[in-house]
């Protein structure tokens, strides 16, 4: 009965030839490493957060006076599994952003961003910034304290082109100006809310799903990357591919399992990070906490922005780095793929991951003097990875020609 | 895999999984305040038994300035007003409890903007006595933990100099005091954190799904071996 419908569906749809070219036919380096993983594992974060983010918009009230006994009422205490819920929300957006983390810096560890998969990294870019404003506008929505307070200072960021050295009306009126419009009004109040929720379970989702459909189509036409650095030719090296399926289906299906073992783990048993216990304090805008830091996957462009003593050129730094990544594959022109056969850019690499991570963990601790200082030289290490990039493309170039063109 | 891979390997594999102890497990550098729970009261503030005795105490002690709006605990005052029943009944939501299979009903929850409308008075009064209208205590409990509860309600000032919240608790003269505070603490960790049958519950079925994605990803793991090897992909 169900191959009769198959069939049915097959001879209207072409079904079966699609799985058999997408699934079975498509063909992918053998030597995929561990890291590749990644990119399936963000999608199913993907659709963990969709489903609990439909669960929770049901009983979800976006008006100040409701938001956080929604939350905390409504949602952890009144409805049957609304804390499950609430925990897989949280604790996915955390794993969703580590996640992306991870797989960006895969791609730019085997240099998946260069010819012919330019795109791919460029359209990755958009949905990791799409994914930030997502996490931000989502983590006003419970209404507490840190909610409140991580939105009033990110709001205020753009403020900070007050600080220009030239034009100090113009940069200051322009910064203003972005900062009401993220609020909309001098204060957060039901109108920021609302917008926030808006784009949070609307508009952002929509974005982020057309993206990622994007993303996958363009992994499939540019075809998928290989650790090794060279194009694969999979006509001429058939030992060197194997089938979609079920060689790297049912591997990443494996790994997924335990991904989703360590992820609810921490959803039953490990919540005290993504349930901060200051936000269980309904948002107060006459009590400034004594301390305010975004979440974990912005303390580093956060440390950057503080480290800097100008906050305009703070503010122009952690902006360039996020500009720096978009572009990239332009900056990277070398003819060699891949950190295994590129000793120099595997040294900046190994640069740049440190330093990332130093200016996250920098900026989780208190602005002292020595950390501000330690800040602006791991800053500068950032900016180091990215400025050396051309050298390193430059020098490699007078390799390959040496080697007669031989990558 | 060479040497050198191997080597890698466990450079990336370690930094990552260290970056990600620190930013989410247990963070060395940053600096947090921590109040200890002392230990001859930590097995009342556990106890649900002491949290039902604490409920009265909270009543007797705090509920003249605070509520407890997710418990149906409201200001002694306005209890005493004649309309408050119906208010509460028209106005709220109730608060129902499962005991042996029967459905009861604890009180009422009121949504804050309701609350704070019919409220209005008394809470001005209160504002009028101690400067700032004092907070709800529903989540408190989740807000601030056990250990920092239990030395605030004991010695206000010595916890945050210059707060308007009076010591109400005199360990020098009561020696219950002491007690007291802990089921207080009690009370208020009953009305944040699900009652422990919901708790074993929640225990049981998160070693439930881990194990089942465990077993499920070693199953699909051994899954694909045999599959490899009848294809010659091995």
């Amino acid at each position: 009965m169900l191959g009769r419908i198959l069939d049915w569906v097959d001879e209207r749809t072409g079904l079966k030839t699609i799985y058999r070219d997408q699934m079975v036919e498509y063909k992918v380096p053998k030597n995929l490493t561990f890291p590749y993983v990644f990119g399936v594992l963000a999608l199913i974060t993907f659709a963990l957060q969709i489903i609990s983010g439909i669960i929770l918009i049901m009983y979800y009230k976006p008006v100040i006076a409701h938001a956080f006994d929604s939350t905390n009422y409504t949602i952890m205490k009144e409805i049957d599994f609304g804390w499950l819920f609430r925990h897989i929300h949280a604790a996915g957006a955390n794993f969703f952003l580590a996640i992306v983390y991870l797989h960006m810096f895969t791609g730019i560890y085997y240099n998946a961003y260069k010819k012919p998969r330019e795109l791919v990294w460029i359209v990755g870019w958009f949905i990791y910034f799409t994914l930030l404003v997502t996490a931000l506008t989502g983590y006003l929505l419970p209404w507490g304290q840190l909610s409140y307070w991580g939105t009033v200072v990110t709001t205020e960021i753009p403020a900070s082109l007050a600080d220009a050295p030239i034009l100090k009306d113009f940069f200051g009126a322009i910064g203003e100006t972005i900062s009401i419009w993220m609020k909309g009004g001098y204060k957060l109040e039901d109108l920021a809310l609302g917008r926030f929720f808006g784009l949070h379970v609307i508009f952002l989702p929509l974005v982020l799903l057309g993206l990622v459909g994007i993303h996958l189509f363009l992994v499939r036409a540019a075809g998928i990357s290989n650790p090794e650095g060279y194009e694969i030719d999979k006509k001429k090296e058939p030992e060197k591919v194997v089938p979609f399926h079920p060689y790297v289906t049912l591997k990443e299906g494996a790994i997924a399992m335990w991904y989703l073992a360590l992820f609810f783990f921490f959803v039953f048993f490990y919540m005290s990070h993504f349930l901060p216990a200051d936000n269980f304090e309904p948002a107060d805008p006459l009590k400034t906490p004594p301390h305010i830091a975004p979440e974990w996957y912005l303390l580093g462009f956060y440390e950057v922005f503080r480290s800097i003593p100008s906050k305009f050129w703070g503010f122009v730094a952690f902006n360039l780095i996020l500009l720096l990544l978009l572009l990239l594959p332009f900056l990277d022109f070398s003819p060699l793929k891949s950190a295994r056969r590129r000793p120099l850019f595997f040294v900046m690499f190994v640069v740049f991951v440190i330093s990332s991570m130093a200016l996250t963990i920098l900026g989780s601790m208190a602005p002292t003097p020595t950390n501000a200082k330690l800040g602006m030289f791991f800053t500068a290490l950032v900016f180091l990875f990215f400025l050396s990039l051309p050298v390193i493309s430059f020098i490699e170039w007078g390799w390959y020609k040496a080697r007669g063109g031989q990558a | 895999m060479s040497a050198w891979g191997v080597i890698k390997a466990v450079f990336f594999t370690v930094l990552t999984v260290g970056f990600f102890f620190i930013i989410w497990v247990y963070n060395p550098f940053a600096h947090k305040e921590v109040y200890e729970l002392p230990e001859e009261v930590a097995g009342i503030v556990s106890d649900p038994k002491s949290a039902i005795e604490g409920r009265d105490l909270f009543k007797q002690a705090c509920s003249s300035c605070h509520s407890v709006r997710y418990d149906g605990m409201y200001l002694l005052s306005l209890e005493a007003r004649p309309d408050w029943e119906k208010i509460l009944k028209t106005m709220g939501k109730p608060i129902i409890e499962k005991k042996e299979g029967k459905i009861n009903i604890k009180g009422y929850y009121l949504p804050r903007d309701v609350y704070e409308a019919v409220a209005l008075q008394d809470l001005e009064n209160l504002k009028a006595s101690f400067g700032k209208v004092p907070p709800d205590l529903s989540t408190i409990y989740l807000a601030r933990g056990p250990g920092y509860l239990y030395h605030f309600i004991l010695d206000p000032q010595k916890v945050l100099p210059g707060t308007s919240m009076p010591k109400l608790f005199f360990p020098e003269y009561d020696k219950e005091a002491k007690v007291k505070v802990a089921k207080i603490v009690a009370y208020l960790r009953s009305v944040s954190e699900p009652p422990p049958s919901e708790k074993a519950k929640r225990v049981v079925m998160g070693v439930a799904t881990v194990g089942y994605f465990l077993v499920m990803g070693l199953i699909l793991w051994l899954y694909r071996r045999r599959i490899l090897e009848r294809m010659g992909l091995h």
